[in-house]
């Protein structure tokens, strides 16, 4: 029997505009609300157009922390070549997931610019985390595009469309094989839905702390989905991603 | 008396039975909800729904007097007997406010029609409830645009953006004539409404719709939640759960 892990798949470390986590208060909370690990995002400056300071800091913190903190790492496409040699380094420094934010970086998700992106996640086996919600650059259909493009990277629909998209999910995350949906924002009542029509070996739990609550909102997960009759999306289906670039 | 400022009525997947209010009372006195402000589902998504549902409301409204304040609605791409159905609503049935949802009922914000309809609203005194946050029909810097031309009519943003968009409903609540309802914004949107809107026209709500099956009434559970677990200061959640609601939807 494969042992339980617990993973929250979105935390934003750092402290700017409305985030203000630090180590140890993600630390505490991860504590709180009894979760083993956490993967570590940027905020918003950092996504957008800092993105060699922000991946430093989330390396940095991850090698502090190894044991509780997995670092992603983003580079925004418009830095064309720039962005490729970042997401190169970051992976060759221990990133385990590229994050991609269309609303925040500027594009569609779909779009042409972000495939020299993903040519890279491929080569390294790391899965790509998508940003998805209104107000309608970063949907789900739009990463069912990219599943489709790229077969063998595993794509993350963040939010789940939360929440306007919410009608698409349970066609579009069934789409391809290589698709997955992160619960942060989209409210537990309804990813509890879309796990149970697209299957528990889809699902991957994330707060988005500070965003929301980390353990408001795995409290209220846990709840409507039993970690005993739901063990994989509450961490083995991102180890599993998270694994095979370390396995390659 | 917290005041749960967005339920709905009769979803599809669910037709509460018609003019039965017990179900939605027992939710609420399972979460210590005091009043609800009603509001149509089927009539939101069906034009041929509308005025039987609207009927309804009201009837549910009767059998519950104090808890249960109902709003109508009306379709505006039907001219003329929009207008007239959104003052039967206000002025016949009785009726606290009406809801839109451009989005769904495919009606833009400058449609012609509905500037009628928000003079017929400021004449009774009666708010206009927005789903609020998304393109291209219902940005709530739209619902802000109609506030900047009927001063006289009140306007709540539905959902204040609900989750990408909070920003652009934060700016809108500069408007003395716009309520912002705290149904969908993420707990850190709320700590900012909490510290930087105006806090006395701050509602809160939890778009519950009766749906069946598993988690159905989770809705309430998780938005009250977050109401209940950001930081902010007790007279300013007392403000968004309860005091305001009473200010707009006084009980007479």
């Amino acid at each position: 029997m494969t042992k339980m892990i617990t993973i929250d798949a979105y935390c934003v470390l750092g402290v700017d505009r409305e985030y203000d986590l630090t180590e140890a208060s993600l630390l505490r909370s991860m504590d709180d609300a009894r979760v083993e690990r956490a993967v570590i995002a940027s905020p918003d400056r950092y996504l957008a157009v800092l993105n060699r300071q922000g991946n430093e800091t989330l390396l940095d913190a991850a090698s502090r922390h190894p044991t509780r903190f997995i670092p992603s790492c983003s580079v925004n496409p418009w830095f064309d070549a720039d962005a490729r040699a970042e997401l190169r380094a970051c992976a060759e420094q221990g990133a385990r997931l590229l994050v991609l934010h269309p609303y925040v970086q500027g594009y569609s998700a779909n779009d042409d610019l972000v495939w020299p992106l993903l040519e890279e996640a491929d080569q390294f086996h790391l899965p790509v985390y998508i940003h998805t919600g209104p107000p309608g650059n970063a949907t789900p259909w739009q990463v069912v595009d990219l599943a489709e493009r790229f077969v063998e990277v595993d794509f993350i629909i963040g939010h789940c469309g939360a929440t306007d998209f919410w009608n698409d999910m349970p066609f579009a995350a069934a789409a391809a094989p290589n698709l997955y949906f992160e619960s942060s924002l989209a409210r537990p009542f309804q990813f509890a839905r879309y796990v149970k029509s697209v299957g528990a070996d889809r699902g991957i739990v994330g707060s988005f702390a500070p965003i929301s609550g980390l353990r408001f909102e795995w409290e209220q997960m846990r709840r409507m989905l039993p970690p005993k009759e739901y063990p994989d999306v509450y961490g083995l289906n991102l180890k599993r991603l998270l694994d095979k670039g370390r396995s390659s | 008396m917290i005041t749960d400022c967005h339920v709905h009525w009769s979803s599809p997947e669910a037709p509460l039975a018609a003019t039965d209010p017990s179900r939605l009372l027992g939710e609420l006195d399972r979460h210590g909800i005091g009043r609800a402000v009603l509001m149509p589902n089927l009539g939101l998504m069906r034009a041929d729904a509308c005025r039987a549902e609207n009927d309804d409301l009201a009837a549910v409204m009767a059998q519950a007097p104090g808890r249960i304040l109902s709003v109508g609605t009306s379709w505006p791409k039907q001219g003329a007997e929009a207008i007239e159905e959104a003052r039967r609503c206000l002025a016949d049935l009785g009726l606290k406010g009406l809801k839109y949802h451009p989005w769904v009922q495919g009606f833009s914000t400058a449609d012609p029609t509905f500037a009628e309809i928000c003079r017929v609203a400021a004449r009774f005194d009666a708010p206009l409830i927005f789903h609020d946050g998304t393109p291209c029909y219902c940005t709530s810097e739209q619902i802000a645009g109609l506030a900047r031309r009927f001063p006289e009519t009140t306007f709540v943003l539905g959902h204040s953006g609900i989750l990408w968009n909070w920003r652009s409903a934060l700016e809108a609540s500069r408007w003395p004539n716009i309520w912002p309802c705290l149904c969908s914004p993420h707990i850190r949107a709320v700590e900012t409404f909490a510290k930087q809107a105006r806090t006395d026209r701050l509602l809160w709500g939890s778009d519950w719709t009766g749906r069946p099956g598993p988690g159905a009434d989770g809705s309430i559970e998780y938005r009250l939640g977050v109401v209940l677990e950001a930081q902010m200061d007790e007279e300013t959640r007392r403000s968004i759960l309860s005091d305001n609601a009473a200010c707009l939807f006084p009980y007479r």
